[in-house]
Formats: structure tokens, C-alpha cells, sequence
């Protein structure tokens, strides 16, 4: 078995104000998929906030930048994560084909010490 | 108290360190981790592997593709998570601050 991090993809689609009957179905169906699968997981990860609440810490050249804002600007984003063992990454692949949501970037992780 | 994740984020200079460099890019950040375990303050948190073992799943219109590559192609990914558990923002942002390694993007987590 290993361990794999379900990177889910935002789609930068606000729901949190007034979600469409649609999108209550996406959310109700999320929260189906994650009975379902809960046994698979191994640590609980967590849903983040949308990426205006975010803040960007810079280093790059000595001196420390705080700016708001997501590290990247674009349509997708990271909305959360979950880490599954599963047997392989087919399998990994198998089950995040079957997220009501919109997508989910594959990454195992790395165990022990270190790359 | 709040939490908060901490996105580690990582270019390729990261992968392109000598051994040596690598070993004490690890020393740096396990005696970080360590210390906020110390703390109290540690929810957890892992490391990815590198991007390319990325294989990204998204669903449009109904059909779903299976592409190699993280979700988004960019100069930056990232590279693990924290999750912390601290009074506020600035508290958040002082630890991101701190972290041993390179940019940080640190996001509340939505509680339910």
C-alpha cells in the first residue's frame, strides 16, 4: 500500500454564497463520496478557504515579503487535500475518476525520511 | 483556535541541490517541525513527491480526463502542507515566516 495526497482542484466557481440546486448535488454527492471512501483515508486533510483569504509569504531574494494572495493567480486552485492508501496509482486514479467534484491532482507522498 | 495550512511551495532549485545541501535542508526543517511540535501547534502535514509524479483527474461536462502533470504548469508547485493551529493570521504568518525552506502560501481552513 502507499500513501497518495488528493490534491482537489477549485474551479473557481464561487459556491459558498448562494449555490445553485446543482450545486448543492455536487456537494451532497462530495459528502456521499467521502462516506463511501473515509476508510481509504489517513489523514483527514482539509478543505481550505477560498483563494481570497489567502497570503503569500516570499523569501526570494533575503528579504521576507508578505503579500495577499495566492502563489499563482489562475482559474484552478487548490481547495483542499486528503491523503488515501491505496494499493497503487491505478488504483489512486480509479477512485479519483469517481469524484463528484470538479478534479483532483494525483501526488504520492513521500514516506520515511525525506526524498 | 483556528487553523491554518501552510502550502510549501518549491521551484527547481530545490531538486537541484548537492547531497550535502539537501542533508542540511532537512536538518533545518526537521529541527523546525520539531519545535512547533514542541509547541503544541503541529496538526499534521506531509511531503509530495516531486511534480512529475503528478497525474492530474478533472471531470467537464461530464467526461473525465486523465492528463500526466500537476494541475497547473508554473514556475512554482507545491511541494508539501502543513497544517498549524494558532490564534490568528499574523500568528500563522509569523510561523510561514519562519519555515526553513522556501515561499509559503498559508490559507484558513474552512471549518464545518
Amino acid at each position: 500500500m502507499s500513501k497518495y495526497a488528493f490534491l482537489f482542484i477549485d474551479d473557481g466557481v464561487d459556491y459558498q454564497g448562494s449555490p445553485t440546486p446543482e450545486q448543492q448535488k455536487v456537494y451532497a454527492d462530495i459528502f456521499k463520496w467521502f462516506e463511501t471512501n473515509g476508510s481509504k483515508i489517513t489523514d483527514g486533510g482539509a478543505e481550505l478557504q477560498p483563494t481570497r483569504t489567502a497570503t503569500t509569504i516570499r523569501k526570494g531574494t533575503g528579504k521576507v515579503i508578505v503579500v495577499d494572495g495566492p502563489f499563482i493567480e489562475a482559474k484552478e486552485s487548490v481547495g483542499g487535500f486528503s491523503i488515501f492508501e491505496l494499493p497503487d496509482k491505478a488504483a489512486a486514479v480509479a477512485l479519483a475518476k469517481t469524484w463528484p467534484g470538479y478534479g483532483i491532482e494525483i501526488r504520492p507522498i513521500v514516506e520515511g525520511e525525506g526524498r | 483556535m483556528p487553523q491554518y495550512v501552510l502550502m510549501l511551495l518549491e521551484d527547481e532549485s530545490w531538486e537541484k541541490q548537492s547531497k550535502d545541501e539537501m542533508k542540511r535542508a532537512y536538518a533545518a526543517i526537521n529541527a523546525w517541525v520539531d519545535d512547533l511540535k514542541k509547541k503544541g501547534l503541529m496538526k499534521g502535514g506531509e511531503e509530495l513527491q516531486s511534480k512529475r509524479t503528478a497525474t492530474t483527474v478533472r471531470r467537464n461536462n461530464g467526461a473525465v480526463s486523465v492528463t500526466e502533470g500537476p494541475f497547473i504548469e508554473s514556475k512554482e508547485h507545491v511541494g508539501g502542507f502543513m497544517m498549524i493551529e494558532v490564534p490568528d493570521l499574523d500568528a500563522a504568518i509569523a510561523i510561514a515566516k519562519s519555515w526553513p525552506g522556501g515561499d509559503v502560501e498559508v490559507r484558513p481552513i474552512v471549518v464545518h
